[in-house]
């Protein structure tokens, strides 16, 4: 017996097979022992299968089972919390530092690459740092006669230095 | 609605008063189909703990989609429905996790079960209810996923060979031919487990 002819055997134990299809399987059973020794044992396996779920029992009281589901329910409905607003510094601190790191190394790129030239001489340009405040950078372009002072306020460093000076003592 | 009224109401009516918000007619539900829908779930995950979790989960997406419900089916039907396509989906996960192979799966599927002598005398005759579920119970873990999946959806949710296609995303030779193996599997672990008695 051929695989095709197989699945047609099991396709007309399961009703599966049309009307004309399902009275020539029938009229080959009635001939072939093979084919009806076959069809008996799908047809027993069948039926040793029935029923085989009605004694599964959820292993969770009814009160267990609910509260685990209601409790899911209401955390899936309960909106999520909106986070709280950030503090105006806070946001301000946060584009505040990668700003005053690229602009000093926009100040530092634009004197290193400089043009050396006739008319450059020791001071021609510079960086200078004010000691009162270590926030603070100027630069002085003395060719074009420009000044260009950089305060990176409120400075991170501040409350560094404080915290220094008391760790000091 | 009171909890006695709650108890006493059909399916159709606990259906409606939850599709409003009651919560206490959809515990009712809960607690009426919570045994079948377990059993569905571990039928086809083989596994107490993944069978709770899952039944659970297909509560609570019962809930969240109590609304789509029209009545086409039973509520029963509609809720195994829920949990079956929960139970495919975690048994996808997991096969991509797994390293077995398409290939390996379809071998087995095409050639050893028509190999295997039919068994003659019915393997499960005489024997006690609890008996019997025991000795299915142990030769359904002893299939492939696929395979008990098909016959699964076939003997207990009475699906046709088209509409397991459908749900399992395979063709109708393949329902065919897996359905096929997994009986012929089924009769030759259960006559295994009668010589060993």
């Amino acid at each position: 017996m051929d695989f095709d002819a197989q699945l047609k055997l099991q396709a007309f134990l399961d009703g599966e097979l049309p009307e004309g299809e399902a009275s020539k399987v029938a009229d080959w059973l009635a001939r072939d022992r093979e084919a009806a020794a076959l069809l008996e044992e799908l047809r027993n396996t069948r039926g040793a299968m029935a029923g085989f779920e009605a004694g599964i029992q959820l292993p969770e009281s009814r009160e267990f089972f609910w509260s685990k589901v209601q409790r899911e329910i209401q955390r899936r409905e309960t909106p999520a919390p909106k986070s709280a607003p950030t503090p105006l510094l806070a946001r301000l601190r946060r584009f505040l530092a990668p700003a005053s790191a690229l602009a000093v190394i926009l100040v530092a790129g634009a004197v290193l690459i400089r043009p050396a030239g006739p008319f450059d001489h020791a001071h021609t340009a510079g960086i200078e740092t004010a000691l009162a405040d270590s926030g603070a950078f100027t630069y002085h372009d003395y060719s074009a006669g420009a000044t260009l002072v950089w305060l990176s306020y409120p400075a991170d460093n501040e409350v560094a230095d404080n915290d220094e000076a008391g760790t000091i003592e | 609605m009171t909890a006695t009224d709650h108890s006493s109401a059909d399916d159709r009516t606990l259906v409606r008063a939850a599709q409003r918000g009651d919560m206490a007619a959809f515990e009712e539900l809960v607690a009426r189909h919570r045994d079948k829908i377990y059993a569905r779930a571990y039928s086809m995950m083989r596994n107490e703990e993944e069978a709770v979790d899952l039944s659970q989960e297909a509560w609570v997406k019962g809930w969240q989609r109590l609304r789509q419900f029209q009545g086409e089916a039973s509520f029963g039907t509609w809720m195994t429905r829920v949990v079956i396509n929960l139970c495919l989906d975690q048994l996808r996960k997991q096969k991509r996790q797994r390293t077995e192979s398409i290939e390996a799966m379809d071998e087995e599927s095409g050639g050893v079960e028509r190999q295997m002598p039919v068994v003659t005398s019915n393997p499960t005759a005489g024997l006690e209810r609890a008996e019997l579920r025991q000795r299915i119970d142990r030769a359904l873990a002893l299939l492939s996923h696929e395979h008990r999946t098909v016959l699964v959806l076939h003997e207990f949710e009475e699906m046709e060979y088209k509409e397991i296609a459908r749900t399992m995303g395979c063709s109708i030779g393949t329902v065919m031919s897996r359905l096929f193996y997994a009986r012929r599997k089924l009769a030759a672990l259960l006559a295994d487990l009668k010589k060993q008695d």
